[in-house]
């Protein structure tokens, strides 16, 4: 296939959300519909207009197959129930727009419904470890919970190249800039690097303040043809590029640098699909479930060299106002953690010009992503253009 | 609530039989002879399906390490805060293994320490591999 795929063929027309909170007091299932049918308003399309629905999970929200009929929908010809956390929030995206670049659905929302913290909180606080292939080597040493699994790749960064716990600070530091701007954000208050240095060690390498929020909230996008989206409510955002990928189980790590993601081996997919590169990227949602996921990114999406992740960040690149402002809505740090939809809901109202107070001036290009592949090996991203 | 079980599965049974007979053990592929871990039933370099268990030294440095200062369940409340290494074998470089790591302070952890297996029973038919300096 070729390498601009179906570029440009596929858009997002709509996005809505399910307000954040640490316990919204409903159900998953609640959660999707609101989020879906505030999606599809915002598109100007209603539920009679859907015919694809794609979520993914990990046993802990709810599917396509229940949502569906909760809806009246009786005729869904294209669905995805795809398992995974983070890393596939993108892939199902990418999914949806082939199949309306190919006509095998007209609209497809995406959607991921999580009461993250009320109900089911992500690396077994409280719940035991998952039965994963993977965890028989490595819950009996007490090592089962997101934070241990990424501190163990960020210590191997810091030894390797010198990132330091400061450039985790100026991460979460800048992203709470972000959230400051952004009514929908769980947390506004700003921080300071004091602040990031005074907050308790969770897992060293990482403190509190480097640890993404745990949120109960819901997310969905509208995918529909670069056709179709022309005549709707809201300007079209194309999908220029999408690219999934991995299968390196992180229990394998040794065979390849710990300091290099997933990231690494899609990006050159992925801006070939766009025939853009990173100098073309206005803005950029990484996949921040912890400061060092940040950090890694930047290095494996081109945007520095390998190694100087933290010091680009610390050099006020990616803080509002450089040449790349990164988590224009605070991220999970501080916005709230739906697992990588939030993050491509934010890069569409950046293009699209409508993200008020914290809207970055003239983003044509944006950049969204997932979970880099540290966890399950797989990683996924899209770039989205307006008008160019 | 009880620290989480290690569930076996038909490929990494030998594996744990071994444990518990304090041995530590890897795969050898019939095929090419690289080492692998954790048990798979092909080899990812040549796909041959044939493979046998060695025994290997114990010995390795330690490639990555953490200090967990929350206890993510109950069971480990009075175990915090407590060090789980990334241990790369000294056999092949590839070759990594995931434990904790006692008989040393946290603070005192550093990259490439040399370190050796050791092994608990914890309780009649479960044995862990856990890591100690090698000095």
């Amino acid at each position: 296939m070729a390498a601009d795929a179906f570029r440009d063929r596929a858009a997002l027309a709509g996005v809505g959300y399910a307000p954040f909170s640490r316990d919204s007091g409903v159900s998953t299932l609640s959660l999707a519909v609101d989020a879906i049918t505030a999606a599809l308003d915002d598109a100007g399309l209603t539920v009679d207009d859907v015919d694809g629905l794609a979520t993914h999970r990990v046993g802990d929200s709810t599917p396509p197959w229940v949502v569906a009929p909760s809806l009246g929908l009786d005729d869904v010809r294209w669905y995805l129930d795809q398992f995974g956390g983070g890393s596939v929030s993108h892939a199902i995206v990418g999914q949806a727009a082939a199949a309306c670049a190919l006509g095998l659905a007209d609209v497809i929302v995406c959607y991921r419904a999580i009461n993250a913290r009320s109900e089911f909180r992500m690396g077994a606080t409280g719940r035991g470890s998952s039965p994963t292939w993977g965890a028989q080597y490595q819950a009996p040493y007490g090592y089962f919970a997101p934070p241990q699994q990424f501190a163990m790749m960020a210590r191997a960064h810091m030894t390797r190249y010198g990132t330091s716990t400061d450039h985790f600070a100026q991460v979460a530091v800048q992203q709470r800039a972000n959230a400051v701007l952004n009514p929908r954000a769980l947390r506004r208050e700003p921080i300071n690097a004091d602040d990031h240095a005074a907050s308790r060690w969770v897992v060293e390498p990482f403190r509190l303040l480097d640890c993404c929020l745990e949120t109960d909230a819901a997310c969905a996008v509208v995918v529909t043809s670069a056709e179709r989206a022309r005549d709707l409510r809201k300007p079209p955002v194309a999908i220029t590029a999408a690219a999934w990928g991995g299968g390196h189980m992180f229990v394998n790590e040794g065979r390849r640098d710990l300091t290099v993601t997933g990231a690494a081996a899609l990006a050159p997919r992925l801006y070939a699909m766009a025939g853009l590169g990173p100098g073309d990227i206005d803005v950029a949602e990484l996949y921040d479930c912890f400061t060092y996921s940040v950090i890694v990114q930047l290095e494996d999406y081109g945007f520095c060299a390998k190694g100087e992740g933290g010091p680009f960040v610390a050099s006020g690149a990616t803080a509002r106002g450089g040449t790349l402002p990164v988590n224009t809505h605070g991220g999970f740090l501080s916005e709230g953690y739906v697992h990588g939809l939030n993050h491509l809901a934010e890069a569409v109202q950046q293009v699209r010009g409508e993200a008020g107070e914290r809207q970055v001036p003239g983003v044509e290009v944006a950049l969204s992503t997932s979970q880099p592949g540290y966890v399950m090996g797989s990683t996924s991203a899209l770039i989205l253009t307006g008008a160019r | 609530m009880t620290a989480p079980r290690p569930v076996e599965d038909r490929d990494s049974a030998p594996w744990w039989a071994a444990v518990r007979e304090h041995r530590l053990t890897v795969q050898r592929c019939d095929g090419c002879g690289a080492l692998r871990f954790p048990a798979v039933p092909i080899c990812a370099r040549c796909r041959s399906r044939g493979s046998g268990w060695r025994e290997v030294s114990g010995r390795g440095t330690i490639a990555s390490w953490i200090v967990t200062h929350h206890a993510f369940l109950p069971a480990y409340t009075d175990a915090v805060p407590y060090v789980v290494a990334l241990v790369r074998l000294a056999e092949q470089d590839d070759l990594v293994m995931y434990g904790d790591l006692r008989g040393i302070k946290p603070d005192e952890v550093e990259p490439g320490l040399a370190v050796r297996a050791d092994f608990d029973d914890l309780e009649p038919g479960l044995t862990i591999v856990r890591w100690r300096p090698l000095a």
